[in-house]
């Protein structure tokens, strides 16, 4: 019994070392520094006065989706999310906050447990204002917020020389799964965001359609 | 300033009530004259190209979202519906095939015979020249204003049911052709375009409608 013990405590230890220095793979190459805030709020889906309407194109396994994403913020902590064809029809229409989560309506096509479960996760990491941070890294261009969600961490990068905001990856201890880019001109509204899958072949690139004072 | 608010509040109010007064239902023989109108406006349609505006309104956005382009169709069953603004897409849909372009990306879908799309390609080119008084397919129900007569279809088809609630024609009075289509999705969601500058039997090249 003891014997047995033994090695398997070991290995446990070992086991834990080891994840634990490869907790930041994502930020390979960056130096811990003191952390400076505790809280970074993200702020391109925030405003509850914007209609977020983009033309979006998704390739899945090959395969292109195309159509029109519409995200709005709906009261303090939920978005609703609807994505239609070109010509206007709805194919899904999701109520997500962080806690919460609503199927209103989805065409039957795309009525699968895996599909709704992906994209509410996407959408999930995409509309959250902000995240609680508990450690910081460096380089010469970007400082890097880690943020913890489980046995999964969130980085979010933000660029040095314009404090842009312009990439939050979501990751295991060890891998990257999926990563969400920014190109904003203000750092409040982004005109162009593309969300890649790291495990599955799935991304969702999203080109805003109008303009943003609307 | 507040009674100024009021004004307005109470003016819009009695406005939009005096429109819904003016909608009347049409007479037995009111329906089958302009029926028969339709029919022969319909009848001569051997092309047509139309400007359009679509409003996607969905009550939890500020403003409706506005896209427009051109629509083109040529007997007996060619169609292109073609966005420009704010981007370019556009579908063709010919000979059991839609052909689709998103900005460049060509694509092309087979449809064979699905009955579905069939019905679709079918309510397109009637909801622009006005022709689906299909009892069959639809219940019917006709209405008048002073300027326009207006045509509600509800879908008996359950899985065409699941996608439009139903579509609403406008039609200019004059005219007999359509000037507005209406896909209502539910209370709170509809798409609604505007026919803009329609040319009836110009001379329309086979070749517009190549992806």
């Amino acid at each position: 019994m003891r014997k047995s013990t033994i090695p398997f405590l070991l290995i446990n230890f070992f086991l834990v070392v080891v994840l634990s220095s490869c907790a930041s793979n994502v930020v390979k190459g960056y130096t811990k520094v003191p952390l400076e805030k505790k809280i970074v709020a993200v702020p391109y889906f925030s405003n509850s006065d914007t209609d977020y309407v983009y033309k979006a194109n998704i390739s899945v396994y090959g395969n292109e989706l195309t159509g029109i994403f519409i995200a709005k913020k709906i009261n303090e902590a939920t978005h609703r999310v609807v994505f239609t064809t070109e010509f206007g029809n709805k194919l899904l229409d999701f109520e997500i906050s962080e806690n919460d989560f609503k199927v209103n309506s989805i065409a039957e096509e795309l009525d699968r447990k895996i599909l709704i479960n992906t994209l509410k996760n996407d959408f999930r990491l995409l509309l959250r204002k902000q995240y609680l941070i508990e450690e910081q890294f460096e380089n010469t261009t970007d400082e890097v917020y880690q943020s913890r969600e489980g046995n999964m961490y969130n980085f979010l990068f933000v660029s040095k020389t314009n404090e842009k905001q312009y990439k939050i990856v979501h990751s295991s201890r060890t891998k990257e799964k999926i990563s969400i880019s920014f190109d904003s001109e203000n750092n409040i509204f982004a005109e162009r965001v593309v969300i890649q899958h790291k495990n599955i072949k799935l991304k969702i690139e999203l080109n805003y359609l109008q303009s943003k004072s609307n | 300033m507040q009674i100024k608010t009021y004004l307005v509040v109470f003016l819009t109010a009695v406005i939009s009530l005096a429109s819904f007064a003016q909608e009347q239902k049409m007479s037995v023989s009111e329906i089958n004259s302009f029926k028969q109108s339709v029919a022969v406006v319909s009848k001569k349609i051997k092309t047509l190209s139309t400007d359009f505006v679509q409003y996607k309104h969905m009550d939890f956005l500020s403003k409706d979202i506005e896209t427009s382009g051109k629509m083109i169709f040529k007997e007996p069953s060619l169609l292109l519906w073609q966005y420009k603004r704010p981007y370019s897409y556009s579908v063709i849909f010919k000979s059991g095939k839609i052909l689709i372009n998103d900005e460049g990306k060509k694509k092309s879908v087979d449809i064979g015979n699905s009955k579905m799309f069939g019905k679709i390609n079918k309510l397109i080119v009637g909801s622009v020249s006005g022709d689906m008084f299909d009892d069959k397919e639809f219940t019917i129900s006709y209405f008048k204003t002073k300027g326009n007569n207006i045509t509600r279809f509800i879908p008996k088809d359950a899985k065409l049911k699941k996608y439009i609630r139903q579509i609403e024609l406008t039609f200019d009075k004059e005219e007999a052709t359509v000037e507005q289509v209406k896909l209502i999705e539910s209370s709170e969601d509809y798409t609604r375009i505007v026919l803009k500058n329609k040319t009836i039997n110009a001379k329309i090249d086979d070749s517009v409608f190549t992806n």
